[in-house]
């Protein structure tokens, strides 16, 4: 069984966002145990009043949920994990 | 060019327009004389004649094809006419019939017919954002019909028609605004409502062509009406016209126009579009007596038709519980509580949802 | 009459939740796909996205010609939506709050509802209005408004106000097919905005597939033996809220969520009224002349012998105020809610 993938809110932050520091979860889609495909939106986050989707990064299922709806994260906080479906 | 043949289609129209007024007259004053009381009579209700407004309905639909559509207001029997509305299902619905239009429930300002894509409304400048609609369509459809929406120039003020130029304006919409301009918004004439006293210069605040027909001349019309439509139907976008009619018979059958002076009616009276078109007609070598055959056949069908519609039933009470919708509930879920409407409902169309 | 609904086990048989947003355009995009007869079209809903996310992403799909920025003219959009409709296609026209409907109610209740019934069944108007209501989030009384009745009083137009993501999908299938025009209202703090938190009862599991929610079909949310909750839009989750703090005190509320106005599903509230005897009716709209005086008006025609109690809630007939403590003040509240149902049980 291969490792676990994360979702890394840096690799959704927008470009014209460099300089800041905080996101905001707004939204999750799944749930822990979820199933999904990959590139199927997890969760939307705003930065700077922004709402980005967020992707999911393998098809397999979500093993974990780390920043709660409606919850602060900083940039490079791993959001949630997919575990890659064999 | 206009070609004699147009200009004989376009007379036989008019004279059949003129007539059918004339007629709807005599039919409309039975029951309401001596006492006029609005409700009694064949044909109840409000009566907006068109008497003097021939020209500009003929002059324009002569240009057009039944899937282009045309709403029409309040006053519009001889757009109807020109546009090639079924003539005797239009005189069932005046007479409230079970077979006219719109099965006795749209009466004499709300006509619809889809066979010609023919609608009204009674509600001043209303019709023009529906003709928009459907100039959109066929620009979404990419085919080159086009809509013309007719209104009265008490009409210009009111903010549905300049919204519709500007929309349509603005995506480049075939569509054609007719102002049928008779001086008269009810007792309000003209200059005491708007300082331009040129309708088509509203055109100019929408970037989009306006054009001005001074006199009921339905060959000025014709010719005005053939370049606009052609520029809808090429893509080109809209064309906003005035033509200036006479009212002939009052705002409404039972209008004593004392607000209206004298010289004024004489005027409306003495400005005959039909009898110019028909000098128009005489000097291009048709005979008297052609145009009295025409006459004579347009005043057969305004009989005809006129006949027909007295004959047909009444609409059943309980038909007033249908056509509330296409595809009705299927159970009594709008009836406030009288159960008797959702059976006429529920039949026509299955109710599934 | 659904009276269990399937849509739960539906619901929970998706892994996939969506916010009430995210399930309209889904289904929306659907059948712009399937028939090129649907558009869209409405102020801010291209680049925008709509300023309730009622269209986001419809434009990158669709392009300009099917995703419409119009001018600030619903008069003319809106009645060229109904000549669009009667020349055949199947537009949707946002209005972009309900409160906006007084400079263009004509097209509204005069063409666009009564163009079928006038022409005798000749034309027929399939067009969607969507459009946005309610309030909660302070800003006051022309934006503010669910205006419910006034919609569902003007006969002609189908009146659909989802509570939930999946119901916001299937009924919106349901609007777009259907012949007739249907008025979809959404509730502005269900949709499952960023900057809006929405309560957590909307966001529900949404099949990918399409599917319809037939109208005319109330859902009971939470069958109860003692109480018949009535309710719509959000204060559906509110009454939720409301019938577990009740349940701790024994007392068992039905929820009834009524989920389309017209038609109205008038057995659904009978039955239960049957069962309770007693009736709650919850609305965000004005009191007088309303939504819940059509239902406790229904209830006393078709169950008179078996209602005890009858008793309602709704915006007291003052326009909307500003102020937090005024609006909390005239909008319906959890508390309220148990607090009521408490009063007909006693």
């Amino acid at each position: 069984m291969s490792d676990a993938v994360d979702v890394n809110s840096t690799d959704s932050w927008p470009d014209d966002a460099d300089d800041v520091a905080e996101g905001y979860l707004a939204n999750w889609f799944v749930r822990e145990g979820s199933a999904v495909d990959e590139g199927e939106t997890l969760c939307e986050i705003q930065v700077e009043k922004v709402s980005i989707d967020v992707a999911a990064p393998a098809t397999g299922a979500v093993t974990e949920i780390l920043v709660a709806e409606g919850g602060d994260f900083d940039r490079g906080d791993v959001l949630a994990r997919v575990q890659p479906s064999a | 060019m206009v070609s004699v043949t147009d200009l004989q289609t376009m007379y036989e129209q008019m004279v059949t327009a003129r007539h059918y007024e004339e007629r709807l007259v005599d039919e409309y004053l039975v029951g309401k004389q001596p006492a006029f009381d609005i409700s009694a009579g064949p044909i109840p209700g409000e009566l907006h004649l068109a008497a003097g407004h021939e020209a500009s309905g003929a002059g324009v639909c002569m240009h057009l094809r039944d899937d282009d559509t045309v709403t029409a207001p309040h006053r519009p029997h001889h757009i109807a006419i020109a546009k090639g509305v079924d003539l005797k299902r239009m005189t069932a619905e005046i007479f409230g019939r079970k077979t006219g239009l719109c099965r006795g429930k749209g009466g004499h300002m709300h006509l619809f017919d889809p066979d010609v894509n023919f609608a009204c409304s009674g509600i001043i400048a209303q019709g023009c954002p529906p003709a928009v609609g459907a100039a959109m369509a066929a620009k979404k459809r990419n085919t080159d019909s086009v809509a013309v929406a007719f209104l009265g120039e008490g009409a210009i003020d009111q903010g549905g028609f300049l919204e519709s130029l500007n929309l349509a304006a603005v995506h480049d919409l075939p569509v054609v605004f007719v102002v049928e301009d008779n001086d008269w918004a009810i007792s309000m004439p003209k200059d005491r409502v708007t300082d331009v006293q040129n309708g088509a210069q509203r055109a100019a605040g929408f970037d989009l062509p306006g054009v001005r027909i001074d006199s009921d001349d339905a060959t000025a019309v014709y010719e005005a009406a053939g370049e606009a439509v052609m520029r809808a139907r090429d893509g080109n976008g809209p064309t906003l016209i005035e033509v200036q009619v006479h009212r002939r018979m009052g705002h409404f059958m039972g209008d004593a126009e004392a607000y209206r002076p004298e010289a004024d009616i004489d005027r409306a009276k003495q400005r005959d579009s039909i009898e110019r078109l028909a000098e128009d007609l005489r000097s291009h070598g048709v005979t008297d007596d052609e145009l009295d055959e025409i006459r004579e056949r347009a005043h057969e069908r305004v009989e005809e038709a006129i006949s027909w519609a007295k004959e047909q039933p009444e609409p059943d009470p309980e038909e007033a519980y249908e056509n509330v919708f296409t595809n009705p509930p299927a159970q009594a879920a709008t009836d406030g509580g009288s159960a008797a409407d959702a059976s006429g409902d529920a039949d026509e169309t299955g109710g599934d949802n | 009459m659904a009276t269990e609904s399937r849509d739960y086990t539906e619901a929970t048989e998706t892994d996939r939740e969506l916010t009430m947003s995210r399930a309209m355009v889904e289904a929306i995009a659907w059948e712009m796909r399937e028939n090129e007869e649907v558009f869209y079209m409405g102020e801010d809903v291209a680049d925008y996205g709509g300023i309730f996310s009622s269209t986001t992403g419809l434009l990158d799909e669709f392009g300009r010609d099917r995703v419409m920025d119009v001018p600030i003219s619903e008069t003319a959009y809106l009645g060229a939506a109904v000549g669009a409709a009667q020349a055949g296609m199947r537009p949707i026209a946002e209005l972009m709050f309900v409160d906006f409907f007084g400079v263009a109610m004509d097209q509204i209740y005069n063409n666009m509802a009564k163009n079928t019934y006038m022409s005798g069944g000749s034309f027929s108007v399939p067009m969607v209005l969507t459009t946005a209501v309610g309030g909660t989030y302070n800003d006051a009384g022309q934006h503010s408004q669910t205006l419910y009745g006034t919609f569902a009083h003007l006969p002609g137009m189908k009146v659909v106000v989802p509570s939930t993501a999946y119901d916001a999908k299937g009924l919106m299938h349901s609007a777009i097919r259907d012949d007739d025009p249907v008025v979809y209202m959404f509730h502005k703090r269900l949709m499952g905005l960023g900057w809006m938190p929405s309560p957590s009862g909307p966001k529900t599991g949404v099949p990918k597939d399409d599917y319809t929610i037939p109208f005319g079909e109330a859902d009971v949310k939470r069958p109860g033996d003692d109480v018949t909750v009535v309710t719509l839009g959000l204060h559906v989750h509110r009454a939720m809220e409301a019938a577990e703090q009740l349940d701790d005190d024994g007392i068992d509320a039905e929820v009834i969520d009524l989920r389309t106005l017209v038609p109205l599903d008038t057995e659904t509230v009978l039955d239960s009224v049957r069962k309770t005897g007693k009736l709650l009716v919850v609305d965000e709209d004005y009191q007088s002349f309303g939504v819940t005086g059509e239902i406790i008006a229904r209830a006393a025609e078709g169950a008179l012998d078996d209602l005890s109690a009858v008793k309602r809630l709704a915006i007291p007939d003052v326009p909307i105020p500003y102020a937090r403590s005024l609006e909390d003040e005239v909008n319906p509240g959890t508390d309220d809610i148990a607090a009521a149902v408490r009063e007909l049980h006693e």
